[in-house]
């Protein structure tokens, strides 16, 4: 017996398969696409694209995700065919297309437990200001508000901070989240915790009986259905981007995309297809 | 007499007392381990069957199974392991035998080593995606993945060998020359199976930090679910899915505690086989019957 000589035949072996495994080409790179960006929108795409690949043969589409701002450097770089981004393109971006998949709603969303039942803006500023830090000065229990901010670079923070016309450097936050669920599992783990997040992920988590409840935000319900009937004042587009104008595949998916085919996917992940409107 | 008594009851109970505290650190310590695994199991064996460890994921993860996750974290490991394990036992042997402790190559060395553990996995992953998916031209691949993950774990396999291979008596090398054996055989005939338990714990946290690790791989293996076909394919790793089912899949909670308690698992029974496989090789080698 000799071990050694069987481990290095087993290391060897090893090599092999993977230079094998290696050595298998993979599918023509002219039938992939690659698509970065949001991931609020990417679980949408990797349905999307999953349905598109299995009635195209043959085609490959990757999804990856890293955040809006990354699906637009991507694009701008060549690294990708296509991006995501959750929410409308800013004037500095026009080198971009962007084609609407579908519409999202953000409001505001408090523990199902908090007595509170509706904030108006100047209200919900002073919170985020820090100008207000007990529950009942609004009109709830004697508690700390604990406010949750998202992180920066997240197209939620932007709409938010343009909605009620704050900056990011006036808002004093006690806990920063990245992605919806998690905002909503703090705000459920926290009785006095205040926050803002997708409406579709809120309802979907509410649905399954987490305990926090949506806001009104002037006085229009928080729902998937009032931004669909497009009454809901802070909503949003999820779009596709592209530079420049797709061709090809890649225009065959974003015409896909934004189909009727596609629309029970939409509406599975929560949020509204845009053609309804 | 009495005097004497109190002091030695003084002392008793001072053992004692040592003696409770370590019991409850031990205690506390392995309560952590059972709370976590209680936990992953409570929420997570209603989901397990046999279709989930091969189905593919459906409705972004909700439903379905984590079969192509797997295979992709096991291709990714193996590149990483394939290019690193050479790599870093060979700085090992380099560092522990062939150049002396206190030598200024091998301080530096070591010191890059000790700098490049304490690096954030997330700077890996930038790095791996700068280099090899766009500078080499790998992409959103296995391969990139496996090769940003080997970068990581050099630190690990290197200074865990090192250690080993320095924890080895003086007296085997002396043994050894004085038989006449030359410096190769006594490094693969003894020296390197006398460390191996060291060199086997050493990979076995590689191997736990690898499967772990999501940061560096969301950027250089990516996000993609599909089963891989090549080496060249993009493939999502466990630990990611796993990140990505909690925070960023509604509903996603189910499974996410299932595949959390299949890498767990996985993990233990990685442990218990390479302890085996180690100490079985070490009593095979230098222990003769």
């Amino acid at each position: 017996m000799h071990p050694s000589k069987q481990g290095w035949g087993f290391f060897a072996a090893v090599v092999m398969i993977a230079f094998i495994v290696l050595a298998n080409p993979g599918s023509a790179a002219s039938n992939k696409l690659v698509i970065t960006g949001s991931s609020t929108v990417a679980p949408l795409v990797g349905e999307i694209a999953r349905r598109f690949e299995s009635r195209n043969p043959g085609v490959r589409i990757d999804v990856q995700t890293g955040g809006s701002s990354r699906g637009i450097y991507d694009v701008r770089n060549g690294v990708a065919d296509i991006g995501m981004v959750s929410r409308a393109l800013k004037p500095d971006e026009t080198d971009l297309q962007a084609f609407t998949l579908a519409m999202d709603g953000i409001s505001m969303i408090l523990h199902a437990s908090n007595p509170v039942e509706a904030l108006n803006q100047q209200q919900v500023v002073d919170i985020y200001s820090g100008r207000v830090s007990n529950w009942k000065s609004v009109g709830g229990r004697n508690a700390r508000i604990t406010v949750v901010n998202k992180a920066e670079g997240r197209s939620t923070l932007t709409l938010f901070l343009d909605y009620f016309s704050l900056k990011n450097s006036e808002i004093k936050p006690h806990i920063v989240i990245g992605d919806n669920p998690q905002g909503i599992k703090t705000i459920a783990g926290n009785a006095n915790a205040i926050g803002y997040v997708s409406i579709g992920a809120a309802e979907f988590e509410i649905n399954y009986g987490v305990p926090v409840k949506l806001l009104p935000l002037d006085r229009v319900d928080a729902s998937v259905d009032t931004v669909r009937r497009g009454i809901f004042p802070l909503s949003r587009p999820l779009n596709l981007i592209s530079r420049p104008a797709p061709q090809g595949l890649a225009k065959e998916f974003i015409d896909f995309a934004r189909s009727t085919q596609v629309h029970d996917l939409i509406e599975a992940q929560y949020y509204v297809p845009v053609s309804i409107h | 007499m009495p005097e004497i008594t109190f002091v030695r009851s003084r002392s008793i109970l001072r053992d004692r007392l040592v003696q409770l505290l370590v019991y409850a650190a031990v205690l506390v310590v392995s309560g952590v381990f059972i709370w976590i695994l209680a936990d992953l199991v409570r929420g997570g064996v209603a989901h397990l069957s046999w279709n989930f460890f091969v189905d593919s994921p459906r409705d972004a993860g909700r439903a379905g199974g984590i079969g192509p996750i797997l295979v992709s974290t096991a291709l990714i490991l193996l590149v990483a392991l394939v290019v690193a394990l050479p790599l870093a036992w060979a700085t090992a042997v380099l560092l522990a035998e062939f150049v002396p402790a206190t030598s200024k190559f091998g301080t530096i060395v070591r010191y890059s080593l000790q700098v490049l553990a304490g690096v954030p996995s997330i700077v890996f992953g930038l790095f791996g995606n700068a280099f090899f998916s766009i500078y080499l031209g790998l992409g959103f691949s296995i391969l990139s993945g496996g090769l940003t993950l080997a970068c990581m774990l050099l630190p690990i396999l290197v200074s865990t060998a090192e250690a080993g291979l320095r924890a080895v008596p003086e007296n085997y090398r002396m043994s050894a020359a004085a038989l006449g054996m030359s410096r190769t055989a006594t490094l693969l005939h003894l020296l390197l199976p006398a460390a191996a338990p060291a060199l086997a714990a050493g990979l076995l946290l590689g191997i736990g930090r690898a499967v772990a690790e999501t940061a560096a791989l969301l950027f250089t293996s990516g996000y993609v679910e599909r089963m891989p076909g090549s080496l060249l394919d993009s493939g999502r790793a466990l630990a990611l899915h796993i990140f990505d089912l909690s925070m960023n899949v509604p509903g996603g909670d189910a499974p996410a505690y299932a595949s959390a308690l299949v890498l767990v698992v996985l993990l233990l029974a990685i442990n218990i086989v390479a302890m085996k496989l180690a100490y079985g090789l070490q009593r095979k080698r230098i222990m003769p019957a």
